[in-house]
């Protein structure tokens, strides 16, 4: 049977006009897809792995309660190694490709300050726990969130403890050769010294470097009382504990919150080698002295532990931070109605006195890190107990 | 008899048309692949999202540092492996003049020049140790460099910013969206891909390949290899630091841990799968290469070891690489049974020597020792021009010794050498080229991965003219050389006859046809001397007769000829003089018909 | 300090030396320089974490397991890397190859066994501060593989037949010895070489995969520095390199050092390219 041409252009004219109305309703329902870039192989790969399982609890459970007004949350994971060039390629892949409607992550602050700008051009909504501060930037990067405590509030707490708790007046400063340990150690050691105190070594060691026998001597021979460090390499840590140890050197450590990771424990000669050694931690995730967390952090490790999610080896605010970051994307979609990045940055910027797992955030226009610094605490770093600690002493 | 000429001219004939068939037909096929590839690079915006077009992008920016290094890896065969080096040179000297660290911020259009210059002057830095270290050394010392110049950025942080890095370049209008700088980028590398055909395509492309695989013949046929690499290192060097400024604007934000070995592999490894010699293999690789990580996304971890397996694959299975699937011209069989007919009419046109030339080429008591043992002891040798001199003697006795004496490489302990009027300046060999001395080898010494015609060519390396620049913008006086250099070549070939086999590989010839190949190579520059190392060796009894005629046609040109050989009928049926060796020493010097009778010759070499 | 510099740096010299070796060993029947001594290093200390820790072997059993691993290595190098390209007549090719293999090694190991490195375990447990198991156990293992080849080579028809195979290839064939089978031992030699430099600095170093390509370049440098073929040669030169490098760290520092060191290598290489002791082998 022959077909007319007037007839072929009424089918495919009808077609086309009823293939609209299944794509508005197509668009209620899409999944809401989140973009998670993470360093899950290469060296800086411990607290990615923490994120990564707050990340799947929390879209889990919102999943398993229906969704956000019936649509479910899709996690789309790119794996970059730490390598600035991967993490470029698959932000474009998840703007362009993938299309994303907001994304989490990149977890190191090398790859961060290659891919902000260009999240930024394309307007892609992102919470990123990268400390790095010179990340955050309302009038360049109005679309960028950061959920974690710069690393200017991270260098206060340890400041005021080593200066106003410990009341030590000579400091060492080591950190690693990332873009995060160089830029960590110099600001901290000009605090420091605008403080009044003194610091007698200043040092960035390669993560990798096998005997730190050399850089302890210096620092001890220095005359440091206390050791502050900047990385996140916890076989970086675990050596320098065990050459402590070994130099039956009696100084703390007091700084990144690697210096706790459960990763470390199997790493040290001895037990007893991670003692006087105090990370930053948060009120939210540390136990008092009669060993009780905050009661809604016990019911978040309770259905954790109930999800079968490991703690024991990673840190909790990880974990908490990443379930937070996706309830955060999840409660903007929710909350605006829709997937449109101008109304997820909208709900970001509006909120208040937030809380999540992890702390308690505020943000508005001018204000994108949101944590706040009272929640900052010490932690004693060998007292984890499921990822939690003890308050360092004096607190 | 007449009937087989006829029918081996017909053969040839045919063998010569189907050659020229090959060859046009293959240029319609390049030419038709290059519009494809064209028009899909240019439409790839309009059929992708901007993902697709970054990852185009970055294999843009990559093929600007690749076509550099392809002269380098492929062409020149220096393994230099570390060159992300030079890579992280130009990133950061256009992101730290940009951003304006050490002076006023300064446009992207002029800190990329700055950064090619930079690049130019490390890219001979790195590359200088090639001239003086073997394959692996030099390797090792370009991971050396680019361990260094990641420490060193690392270190130098009042400039480089150190672990936490500088913003990159930021491209003005209308190159700062993606499309823009896309088609920049696309754009660039068409230029270099230009650039670096033009280099291939001309004697200094050649000449590279001749270092690289016939270095001993390339000295001969006077190219040096340090005034050869030299430049192309500059090159190089310059268009990878280019690439990193391109890099660094691409990443929008330069830091150390950018630059790892894997990026190093990825430019080396385009190269090698690409194969070697070849300008449109490696870009195919370079393409492979960088959309592999893309494509293989759940191996992201995975994709360096998919490098180097895919290295090692090429290695053991397709050494050529993607070039010898490029390779048209190649494709169809050979006539099985060949025999090479010299024709000798055009020779004296083409080997012009004027009656009042008289040098001669005198040896007077060479002595040359390895060690204890004396290779040549007391040996003097006059070859006057338009004579053939004979040189025979058992093996060992010192003759190839005496034509590398000659040659230049070795100096001989005591003795002098002198051509005409000029002494031979001992252990130069390339400079004999220029003194009108050419030579044949024992073992043919040719370029297997190249045609027969650009075999030949390379021995007119001397008299290219045209500069490396006039080459690398394709000027006109370096097309006319060329072409005058390749019309001369081919004349020799039919002279030898080869002619109908000058397109066909080299590797694909039978070992009587590269006998007479080095021969029409050395004819290139109308030697006014010319030695031939045991041309005679495993040709058949008729190819025998037949390079016979041919070494006379040569002599009768003016061409003083020394011929060291075995076959003494071949010696005492063509020479005018014959000199016998033995154990370093002169045995007897005369006619042939003195030589024959002679009784220690005899006794010593000859047999009853 | 200065004891500190002395122990760490004759240790570290000792297991460069170590690989030193091992590169010539392959090179001397093969005359091919391989990539992949610095991995058997590498893969001396993590067979040995991974034997001993992981799998809880006994500290012997562990040892030897990992010797077996890495002769098996040296096999598989031989015949897949090397046998191949000798036959053809492209010398360059053997870069490529044993580089390929050497990066697969490299890259399954990180994937593997992980990218941090991993403890090893305390072999002896005898000795405090610079006297210290992890300064003194590459040191002596290093005087006993001397020792050990010397032995082979002077003693044993095996050692004597390598010796013949790497000074003049041709007359040993022309003599009858079986060239192949003494070059696939003699690698599975060197690869045995490098494990007991992976093992005994294991302490030192730790198990970690980037100890490969460490390995790879400070173990070639006592073979530039005491030429190709010379393993006195190499043993020198690697105690010079270790002294230098670890007094360079303690004085100066990390990033310094290695920029110190590879300055220091590529000079001498151009000023001597045949090693300052020259190379054992004609030209």
């Amino acid at each position: 049977m022959s077909i007319s041409r007037r007839d072929f252009v009424a089918s495919v004219g009808a077609m086309g006009l009823a293939s609209s109305f299944p794509r508005i309703a197509l668009a209620q329902t899409e999944n809401i897809k989140i973009g998670w870039l993470v360093a899950m192989t290469g060296p800086s790969s411990a607290p990615a792995a923490g994120f990564d399982r707050g990340v799947h609890f929390a879209a889990n459970a919102i999943n398993a309660a229906g969704g956000v007004g019936g649509r479910k949350i899709e996690i789309i994971t790119r794996d970059t190694q730490g390598d600035p060039t991967k993490a470029v390629n698959a932000t474009q892949e998840l703007i362009s490709q993938a299309r994303v409607h907001a994304i989490w992550g990149p977890t190191n602050s090398g790859e961060s300050l290659a891919v902000t700008p260009i999240m930024a051009k394309a307007k892609m909504p992102n919470i990123h726990p990268c400390v790095i501060d010179t990340l955050i930037d309302t009038k360049k990067y109005p679309n960028a969130f950061r959920i974690t405590p710069s690393n200017t509030q991270w260098d206060d707490a340890v400041r005021h403890y080593c200066l106003n708790i410990l009341k030590l007046k000579k400091i060492a400063v080591i950190g690693d050769t990332t873009g995060y340990g160089v830029s960590a150690v110099n600001a901290s050691v000009a605090a420091f010294k605008k403080e009044g105190a003194e610091v007698t070594y200043q040092a960035n060691i390669d993560s990798t470097q096998s005997d730190l026998t050399p850089d302890m001597l210096r620092a001890k021979n220095s005359g440091a009382e206390v050791i502050v460090v900047w990385s996140v390499s916890t076989g970086m840590y675990s050596r320098m504990f065990n050459t402590r140890a070994k130099m039956n050197w009696d100084v703390s450590f007091v700084g990144h919150p690697s210096v706790s990771s459960g990763e470390i424990a199997p790493l040290l000669d001895k037990p007893d080698n991670w003692a006087k050694v105090y990370a930053v931690g948060y009120k939210s995730c540390s136990y008092d002295a009669a060993g009780n967390l905050p009661p809604a952090t016990q019911k978040f490790v309770a259905d954790l532990l109930k999800a079968k999610v490991k703690l024991d080896d990673t840190l909790l605010w990880w974990v908490a931070c990443g379930a937070d970051a996706i309830d955060l994307i999840a409660k903007a979609v929710g909350a605006s109605g829709s997937t449109k990045p101008e109304g997820i940055v909208a709900y970001w910027n509006s909120i208040k006195g937030y809380s999540g797992h992890f702390g308690t955030y505020n943000y508005s226009l001018d204000q994108h890190n949101g944590y706040s610094t009272s929640e900052i605490v010490m932690s004693e770093a060998r007292s984890a107990k499921n990822g939690t600690f003890a308050l360092a002493p004096g607190y | 008899m007449s009937t087989q000429t006829t029918a081996n001219s017909a053969e040839v004939a045919t063998s010569a048309q189907v050659s020229i068939l090959a060859k046009q037909q293959s240029v319609r096929t390049q030419v038709f692949w290059l519009l494809a590839a064209t028009v899909l690079a240019v439409g790839l915006p309009f059929v992708s999202n901007d993902y697709w077009v970054s990852i185009g992008t970055r294999a843009a920016i990559y093929w600007v540092l690749i076509s550099g290094l392809n002269l380098v890896v492929g062409f020149a065969g220096q393994l230099a492996i570390g060159y992300v080096a030079l890579l992280t040179i130009g990133a950061y000297t256009t992101s730290v003049l940009t951003a304006g660290k050490i002076s006023d911020p300064i446009s992207v259009w002029l800190a990329l020049p700055v950064a090619s210059v930079m690049g130019a002057i490390f890219g001979v830095i790195v590359g200088l140790p090639a001239l003086r270290l073997r394959t692996f050394y030099f390797a090792m010392t370009t991971l050396g460099f680019a361990t260094i110049v990641t420490q060193i950025a690392l270190a130098w942080q009042s400039v480089t910013g150190g672990g936490i890095g500088i913003p990159g370049p930021e491209m003005p209008a209308p190159f700062d969206d993606n499309l823009g700088f896309y088609y920049l980028c696309l754009g660039l590398a068409a230029v270099c891909t230009w650039l670096t055909a033009n280099i291939a395509r001309s004697r200094f492309g050649s000449g590279l390949i001749a270092v690289r695989d016939a270095e001993v013949a390339a000295e001969a046929c006077g190219i040096s290899k340090s005034h050869l690499l030299i430049p192309v290192f500059i090159l190089a060097g310059a268009l990878a630091a280019f690439s990193g400024g391109l890099f660094a604007g691409l990443q929008t934000y330069v830091t150390p841990d950018a630059f790892t070995f894997e990026l190093s592999l990825l430019f080396f490894i385009s190269i090698l799968i690409g194969g070697r010699g070849s300008i449109y293999g490696p870009m195919i690789g370079t393409i492979i290469l960088v959309i592999l990580p893309e494509i293989a996304a759940p191996l992201a971890a995975w994709s360096t070891f998919l490098y180097a397996f895919l290295l090692l694959v090429i290695v053991l299975a397709m050494p050529g690489g993607i070039a010898v699937l490029l390779d048209f011209n190649n494709r169809r069989p050979l006539a099985k049974h060949r025999t090479v007919a010299p024709e000798t009419g055009m020779l004296a046109a083409l080997n012009p020597h004027s009656i009042s030339n008289n040098n001669s080429l005198s040896l007077k008591d060479i002595v040359l020792t390895f060690g204890s043992v004396r290779a040549i002891d007391g040996v003097t040798l006059d070859v006057k021009p338009g004579k053939i001199h004979g040189l025979i003697g058992p093996n060992g006795s010192g003759k190839t010794t005496t034509l590398n004496v000659i040659s230049g490489y070795y100096s001989p302990n005591q003795g002098t050498m002198t051509f005409g009027q000029a002494t031979l300046p001992p252990g130069l060999p390339h400079l004999r080229a220029s003194r009108g001395i050419a030579r044949t080898f024992q073992t043919p010494r040719i370029v297997g991965e190249i045609s027969v015609l650009e075999n030949v060519m390379i021995g007119g390396a001397t008299k290219g003219k045209a500069s490396f620049l006039e080459a690398l913008l394709a000027m006109p006086k370096e097309k006319v050389e060329r072409k005058a250099l390749k019309d001369r070549a081919l004349a020799l070939l039919a002279v030898v006859g080869l002619g109908s086999l000058a397109h066909i590989r080299t590797d694909r010839l039978q070992h009587s046809e590269l006998r007479f190949i080095e021969i029409a190579r050395a004819l290139m520059i109308a030697p006014d001397f010319l030695m031939l190392d045991e041309p005679a060796a495993g040709l058949s009894g008729d190819e025998i007769n037949k390079l016979g005629a041919l070494i006379q046609a040569i002599s009768a040109c003016g061409t003083g000829v020394l011929l060291v050989e075995h076959h003494v009928d071949l010696i005492f049926a063509i020479c005018d003089d014959v000199t016998v060796l033995n154990l370093g020493k002169i045995l007897a010097a005369g006619t042939p018909d003195e030589i024959r009778a002679h009784k220690e010759v005899v006794n010593a070499y000859l047999g009853g | 300090m200065f004891a500190s510099i002395l122990a760490a740096g004759l240790a570290a010299g000792a297991i460069y030396a170590l690989v030193g070796i091992t590169y010539n060993t392959m090179y001397s029947t093969s005359r091919v320089m391989s990539f992949t001594a610095g991995q058997l290093g590498m893969l001396g200390g993590v067979f040995g974490s991974y034997f001993i820790l992981k799998l809880g072997l006994p500290i012997i059993v562990g040892f030897l397991a990992t010797l077996v691993c890495c002769a098996i290595l040296g096999y598989i190098t031989e015949l897949v890397a090397v046998r191949p390209v000798l036959k053809s007549l492209e010398q360059h090719l053997y870069v490529l190859s044993t580089l390929a293999l050497a990066l697969m090694i490299q890259q399954v190991t990180a994937i593997e066994w992980g990218t941090e490195p991993r403890p090893f375990p305390k072999l002896v447990g005898w000795g405090e501060g610079v006297w210290d198991e992890k300064f003194w156990i590459p040191v002596v293992a290093c005087a006993l593989t001397i020792i050990g080849l010397e032995f082979l080579y002077r003693r044993t028809l095996v050692g004597r037949a390598f010796v013949a195979v790497a000074e003049d290839n041709f007359a040993a064939q022309a003599l009858g010895l079986p060239e192949r089978n003494l070059r696939v031992a003699s690698y599975m030699l060197a690869a045995v070489v490098g494990g007991i430099a992976g093992f005994s600095g294991g302490e030192l170093l730790l198990a970690f995969f980037a100890n490969g390509a460490l390995l790879n370049f400070y173990g070639f440098v006592p073979v530039a520095l005491g030429g190709l073929g010379n393993n006195r040669g190499a043993v020198i030169g690697g105690l010079i390199l270790g002294l230098f490098q670890q007094a360079a760290n303690f004085l100066v520092g990390g990033i310094f050092a290695s920029v110190a060191v590879f300055t220091l290598f590529i000079v001498v290489l151009l000023a001597a390219p045949q090693g300052l002791f020259g190379s054992a082998v004609a030209r």
